[in-house]
């Protein structure tokens, strides 16, 4: 079976360090990080993740115009995209659905659960959790 | 300090006198230059902020159609950041004082205002208001920043405290569980404050449906099996507990029964029981949660469901409790219509309740029983329940009977169990945006015509719909309705309200006239003498135009029929390519039919039957 390969967004490097820690509990996912979105966007095409993890809030380049110019790049217009974030309220959940996001994740996660709950938003998984 | 400058007051008082007097001292003050809007009552307010953006509303407690501290959440809806000033009478001080309490920014007693005393008061609730926006933007925006540490901390010591980080020596163990514990517990406080700052500003949306309380109280058990786990507390569902249906928003009603569990939880003893009862009563679904814990002592009972209450401060710390979970049940069960109390438990512990309007209660409501048996029926396709018996009631008073829909699925059903007159559509129902029932409704021949109007928070969100130009909507209203404009849509003539448009019942199968009467007037074709009854039967008409061939076969049925609601005749012009000589039962009616052969005659002809149609029924005046 191919490996997971998983890369995560955020400009805060202690919570890139603890979805890492959180990610490799699974042994079958493969993680990278970036700090920022513009990193991401060139991180994505190269590596070719199975999902991306984004955070929302992000100085220069956020999680939304992000997500916009994966969208824009064939290589990667095609990678499922779940945002993580501290502000979760359900019509702004609403709203990042519609911007092609597969789904929200709230911050502060459980580490434990994480990577079932991105494993479940892989294409090919039972459905969506939000 | 920059004082935020009032330059426009909306006043909102039934009574002449007291607005005029308001209006003078405010001149008095011309140099400030306020400009003071006068309304009369709620419903027009409600209106008007719709539209229009105000510095300050000025509201009397006793209006016509809202009173009191309704009439304050009225006005606080309408314009959730406009600073309020009450008015209130003399006798009425306990008034002012909750009427602060729900978020009025100031109070003046009437007979006791003078000019500087007025400007004052609109001054000093301006800047209230200001900083209590400020306090709430704070609020929220800490509670966010904060939850971005959080979530390394906790995270991490998550990670620490579990299998992962391998065996760990039993002091530096139990350490990092008390960290792990706490920071569970601050990121609980994080959420709980933000959800109270959401509540009390307005900002939360509640999604009324038919929820089924079972489902919802096992969800929240499960929720907090973990929970009960680690304080060795078992939490369960009463033996033969029934399926119950309340009216509410289901996430919400999870979020009260949680709440109630992890308080019962908390304060159970260890190897305790917490059990849910669910009891159906008449109106109401009773949802009780018990525990075996100490009891709510004497002094706490009043305070129980303020913020940041706690029995005994010292003891719930320990209990690592917010302070604010019961201060979310009470909010979200009052604006969930329905109640929330507590009680001793005979042999010790507590039983806290909550009751919330039975789905069935809320379905016999459906049909309007307690009109005049004359009443023209209407149906009204709304989800809230409260607007609806508002409305209903507002719409009695006229003669108007109104049958509730709460969803499009129920619309669907009643429309085809009754003829409605009209049917007002909420665009925003729970299964569906309102327009795809308009079309739904619109390919039945029975409402095709029908008068349809859509009501709405937001109404230029369907209007803008591309759907939306062809369904033949009379209006698209903002919500709250404005009943006075209502009434005159309403009341405009029943057929051919939609456009004001002569109407004509066209009977044929070419299309070429129909094209060339739409010109004129709103055609509805039809191409069978069973059709255009079924047409007569739903709505009236001015004009028939009935094809030679089609006339003839139908005369001796479908003529005697051609009357509008009025039982007056409606005109009818026949219409053949092959000459008028046949001497049909249509033609007998010689004074008010024509046989004609060309469509530019036919035309000219419908438009001087119309024009004197009009003279004799000057009431329905065409625009």
């Amino acid at each position: 079976m191919p490996d997971i390969r998983i890369l995560f967004v955020d400009d805060e490097p202690d919570i890139r360090e603890v979805v890492d820690v959180s990610l490799c509990l699974d042994p079958e996912i493969k993680t990278r990080a970036c700090a920022s979105g513009a990193d991401a966007l060139v991180t994505a095409a190269l590596w070719s993740p199975s999902l991306i993890l984004l955070d929302i809030r992000m100085p220069l380049m956020d999680g939304l115009a992000t997500l916009a110019s994966l969208r824009e790049n064939p290589r990667t217009s095609h990678i499922p995209v779940l945002f993580l974030t501290a502000r979760m309220q359900s019509s702004e959940i609403e709203h990042y659905i519609s911007l092609g996001a597969q789904g929200v994740l709230a911050k502060p996660f459980d580490p434990m659960t994480l990577a079932a709950l991105v494993r479940s938003h892989l294409p090919g998984s039972a459905g969506r959790t939000f | 300090m920059i004082m935020k400058l009032i330059n426009t007051v909306l006043l909102i008082e039934d009574n002449l006198g007291d607005a005029r007097l308001f209006r003078e001292m405010l001149g008095e003050q011309d140099s400030h230059n306020i400009e003071l809007t006068h309304v009369q009552c709620m419903g027009e307010a409600e209106v008007y902020l719709s539209q229009r953006a105000v510095d300050m509303i000025l509201l009397d407690l006793g209006l016509p159609d809202a009173q009191g501290l309704g009439a304050i959440r009225r006005a606080h809806a309408a314009a959730p950041s406009v600073p309020l000033v009450v008015l209130t009478g003399l006798d009425d001080e306990s008034m002012a004082k909750q009427a602060l309490q729900e978020g009025a920014q100031d109070y003046l007693i009437k007979g006791q205002i003078e000019a500087r005393g007025l400007l004052r008061a609109l001054r000093y609730s301006t800047e209230r208001k200001r900083l209590e926006r400020l306090k709430d933007e704070f609020v929220s925006t800490v509670s966010h920043e904060l939850r971005t540490p959080l979530t390394s901390i906790s995270g991490s010591l998550r990670l620490l405290t579990s299998d992962a980080a391998g065996n760990l020596p039993r002091p530096m163990a139990r350490l990092l569980a008390i960290a792990h514990t706490n920071s569970q517990r601050l990121v609980r406080l994080v959420n709980d404050i933000l959800d109270i700052e959401k509540m009390e500003a307005g900002r939360v949306v509640f999604n009324f449906r038919r929820a089924d309380v079972r489902s919802v109280v096992r969800q929240a058990i499960d929720a907090n099996q973990g929970f009960a786990e680690d304080y060795g507390v078992r939490v369960r569902l009463e033996d033969g507990c029934i399926a119950a249906d309340v009216r509410a928003d289901p996430d919400r009603l999870l979020q009260v029964v949680t709440n109630l569990l992890s308080n019962a939880i908390k304060f159970s003893p260890a190897d305790g029981e917490v059990v849910v009862a669910i009891e159906k009563k008449t109106d109401v679904v009773r949802i009780t949660v018990r525990d075996h814990g100490p009891g709510v002592p004497i002094d706490f009972k009043p305070l129980i469901f303020e913020k940041f209450a706690q029995a005994d401060a010292g003891n719930d710390r320990k209990k690592g409790g917010t302070g604010l979970g019961l201060s979310i049940v009470k909010q979200i069960v009052d604006r969930l219509g329905g109640e929330v109390g507590f009680a001793d438990a005979r042999d010790g512990g507590t039983i806290f309740h909550v009751q919330l309007p039975c789905w069935d209660h809320v379905a016999s409501l459906v049909i309007d029983r307690d009109a005049k048996p004359d009443a023209v029926r209407l149906l009204l396709c709304e989800d809230d329940l409260e607007a609806a018996l508002t409305l209903r009631e507002q719409l009695r008073r006229v003669g108007f009977a109104t049958d509730f829909a709460y969803s499009e699925a129920d619309a669907w059903t009643c429309a085809a169990a009754t003829q409605y007159r009209a049917i007002l559509v909420d665009i925003h129902l729970p299964d569906g945006d309102g327009i795809s029932l308009i079309v739904r409704l619109r390919e039945l021949p029975q409402y095709r015509d029908t008068t349809i109007i859509v009501v709405s928070a937001d109404p230029s969100r369907g209007r803008d719909d591309a759907r939306s130009s062809k369904l033949n909507v009379l209006d698209w209203l903002s919500k709250p309705v404005d009943f006075d404009c209502l009434m005159r849509l309403l009341t405009q003539p029943a057929a051919g309200a939609a456009s004001k448009r002569p109407r004509i019942l066209h009977v044929d199968e070419d299309d070429l006239i129909a094209r060339a009467l739409g010109e004129i007037a709103d055609v509805v074709t039809v191409n069978s003498i069973e059709a255009a009854r079924r047409a007569l039967m739903a709505s009236d008409f001015d004009l028939a135009v009935l094809d030679q061939a089609l006339a003839k076969g139908a005369s001796p049925g479908l003529l005697p029929e051609l009357r509008d609601s009025n039982g007056n005749v409606i005109p009818v012009v026949v219409f053949g390519a092959n000459g008028t000589n046949s001497a049909d039962e249509a033609q007998k009616r010689a004074a008010l039919t024509e046989s004609l052969t060309s469509i530019e005659s036919l035309v000219a002809t419908v438009r001087e039957r119309l024009a004197s149609r009009q003279r004799a029924y000057p009431e329905k005046s065409y625009a």
